[in-house]
């Protein structure tokens, strides 16, 4: 019969207490609650359940409720809906969210500065520095980007074949795109288009590039007063317009965007993210993409998803499942199901994301060339604003002239009612 | 006061009690959910609000801001043409369809009819806008149809001349089903005897409808009209799904206004100082509507 001593008692308890308390580290004893809100469609919400699963092999009692926003009408509704839950005390612990909406949120110090979360987390020194300066406001780190998009033209192969007309290359010219949209453009004896060269887009977001390549932007540099003045910033909406009233090769921008119709094949070209790659292989399109073409230089818009932890919620569990919401496995998941492009290096270089378009290193190779879509505190009001006027004049209702003057008026009144927001007037 | 008196008068005050008390959670949910609101919203409009940055006092700046503002004038232009032209309509043409029904036909035939012209009614009007912003596209049925026919097509929502009649064909074609149930309830209510007696004397159909049909169904056609305008003032699903209230302002509605200045711009304060005017606005034109009626309606 075994027979315990004073001694074998003593250490026998100090080595159970001491293998509890290791197995502690490793599995949390903690429970709660976490909520989350995410963004996306089925592939994030996937990507999303399995960093949760993760999470839990740590923090087994704790539950995880994960809602979804499609963000089916813009980052400024999900600004509304975001800033209701903090109002009426029902706020999500992690927000999913995107550049559009930093300023918004930061400045009005509903989510918690974590750059003590970030120093800590090795795996970041993997992402592009840009990303991590880009979700800093006022010199502190709010967000953690996990995915990032930069608009490309996207063209399909087959309808430039058909009319032979050489697809894109490096460094091609605004006047290269003009002609190929409008060679691309099928009429019928009526006039009326059965397949466009283009969309002109009618989101603020696919807009943009058309500014930066010309070296201007409808904001400042520092994104606190209006610039749509700059005589350049007439030219780009000039060069628009005259794509649709001028070439034809274009409709009118109206409330939707042409999706299925380029997935059906009945546009050449549009103005999109990697986001769009999972329909394009679904709807086998033989499909590509370039760089936007150039006029003062080739640069394009870039815009990531990122979290953050909400003001009040910041505690172990929580920083452990934004940590594994923008770890290395969900960066791989990321990359695999196509929906963004990975924030991580690591990630871009796997083959499944490497795999199509046939041009798909131009995303990353373009990240030096990308600045992040204007988005100041009072986004979602410049965004309605610059859309208005922008949608007035595409359909010829309004001169590009009186669209930039009017937009300017009423920019530059927005950003005076921000300042007397935020006591700096 | 003698025995008799105060009993009656301890009943009287009895059942004055039991009426109050059947009255309280009635007037409980009123003052909750219709009168506080209607308080919040007006003190609003005089305040600068907003939960992160908090609030303040701000007079009548939020007015000054909204009758100086060049864009008002468009956008309630905009909504009284989208009322003048929905109400006619919708009236109308459900008037139209009720007298078409209220005629003799096999009852399987009326049924289908009146089913088919009501369908739309029962449909959500964000189904039902989504549907029709694909007829409406520039690649759309319509022009499909306009290109076979050798006609140019059509910009139906991305041009301020058609966008607005555009989204009123599509609520009239939603809504009418609506009047013309009443119209018929209504027509049905007309007595025989009286039009049988304008026949064989022989008084043509219009004259009969112009002097016996509509006369009598007055009542319920200005009830159709003022419920017409109270919706039609206050218009925004259709818009906003077709159109999102552009090009530009040209569909804007104040509806819309209020939204996006509210919960899109977070200018709380100024949505509902906007919110006010509305209100004075189909207040306004309601009071018109009961002191026209009182010269054509007959009761």
């Amino acid at each position: 019969m075994f027979k315990l001593n004073r001694r074998s008692f003593v250490l026998s308890s100090a080595a159970l207490a001491a293998s509890t308390g290791l197995a502690g580290r490793a599995v949390s004893a903690d429970s709660g609650t976490i909520k989350v809100l995410m963004n996306g469609g089925d592939a994030d919400l996937a990507n999303t359940n399995n960093a949760i699963a993760r999470f839990k092999t740590k923090f087994p009692n704790y539950t995880v409720s994960v809602d979804m926003d499609p963000i089916s009408t813009g980052w400024g509704d999900y600004v509304t809906r975001v800033l209701g839950e903090f109002a009426s005390n029902t706020q999500h612990d992690i927000y999913g969210t995107a550049i559009e909406t930093f300023q918004t949120f930061a400045s009005r110090g509903v989510f918690e500065a974590i750059d003590d979360f970030v120093a800590k987390n090795p795996n970041y020194s993997d992402f592009a520095p840009a990303l991590f300066e880009d979700c800093k406001y006022q010199g502190k780190i709010y967000f953690v980007p996990t995915s990032w998009n930069n608009i490309m033209i996207n063209y399909n192969r087959d309808l430039f074949d058909k009319v032979k007309v050489g697809y894109p290359k490096e460094g091609w010219t605004w006047d290269d795109f003009r002609a190929a949209a409008k060679a691309l453009t099928v009429k019928d004896a009526s006039g009326n288009a059965s397949q466009w060269g283009y969309e002109v887009p009618n989101q603020n977001f696919f807009i943009q590039p058309w500014f930066l390549s010309n070296g201007t932007s409808p904001l400042n540099d520092d994104w606190t007063a209006s610039n749509m003045l700059d005589p350049k910033v007439a030219e780009s909406l000039q060069f628009l317009h005259d794509i649709i009233h001028v070439d034809g090769s274009s409709p009118i921008p109206g409330n939707d965007t042409m999706d299925n119709q380029f997935l059906a094949g009945q546009v050449a070209m549009i103005s999109r993210g990697h986001w769009i790659i999972p329909n394009v292989e679904n709807a086998k399109l033989n499909m590509d993409v370039a760089i936007p073409p150039s006029k003062a230089n080739d640069y394009t818009v870039i815009g990531f998803g990122a979290i953050g932890i909400a003001k009040g919620s910041k505690n172990d569990a929580v920083e452990a499942l934004t940590a594994e919401l923008s770890g290395p496995e969900l960066e791989a998941d990321v990359a695999k199901s196509g929906s963004s492009c990975p924030g991580s290096k690591t990630a871009a270089n796997l083959p499944e994301y490497l795999a199509f378009p046939p041009s798909a290193p131009l995303y990353f190779q373009t990240l030096p060339h990308t600045k992040p879509v204007p988005s100041p505190a009072n986004f979602q009001e410049v965004e309605k604003i610059f859309i208005r006027y922008y949608t007035a004049m595409m359909a010829d209702e309004m001169s590009i002239a009186d669209g930039c003057k009017q937009a300017d008026q009423e920019l530059n009144d927005s950003f005076s009612r921000l300042k007397q927001s935020l006591g700096q007037s | 006061m003698s025995n008799t008196e105060f009993v009656r008068s301890e009943l009287r005050a009895s059942q004055a009690r039991a009426g109050y008390l059947f009255i309280v959670p009635a007037m409980l949910l009123y003052l909750t959910f219709v009168l506080a609101p209607v308080v919040v919203t007006v003190i609003l409009s005089f305040a600068f609000y907003d939960p992160q940055f908090g609030s303040h006092w701000v007079g009548l700046d939020n007015y000054r801001r909204f009758f100086t503002d060049p864009r008002s004038v468009q956008i309630f232009w905009n909504t009284l043409r989208f009322t003048a032209m929905a109400v006619t309509g919708n009236v109308t043409v459900g008037l139209l369809l009720a007298l078409a029904l209220n005629r003799v036909m096999p009852a399987w035939l009326l049924y289908f009819f009146r089913l088919a012209f009501f369908l739309p009614v029962i449909i959500a009007a964000a189904f039902v806008a989504i549907v029709w912003g694909y007829f409406f596209q520039d690649s759309g049925i319509f022009n499909y149809y306009l290109s076979h026919l050798g006609l140019p097509a059509v910009h139906w929502l991305t041009s301020a001349q058609t966008a607005m009649p555009s989204i009123v064909f599509m609520d009239v074609w939603k809504n009418t089903g609506f009047f013309m149930v009443i119209f018929i309830a209504a027509l049905q209510g007309v007595p025989k005897t009286i039009t049988e007696a304008a026949i064989m004397d022989g008084t043509p159909s219009w004259r009969r409808f112009w002097r016996i049909t509509l006369p009598w169904i007055s009542p319920v056609v200005f009830f159709a009209i003022v419920y017409a305008s109270i919706g039609a003032l206050q218009v925004y699903e259709s818009i906003w799904i077709l159109t999102k209230g552009g090009p530009g302002d040209a569909t804007r509605s104040m509806s819309i206004n209020i939204v996006e200045e509210a919960f899109g711009s977070f200018q709380i304060g100024y949505g509902a100082s906007v919110a006010v005017v509305m209100t004075v606005v189909i207040l306004f034109i309601t009071g018109v509507q009961f002191i026209v009626s009182r010269r054509l309606v007959r009761y």
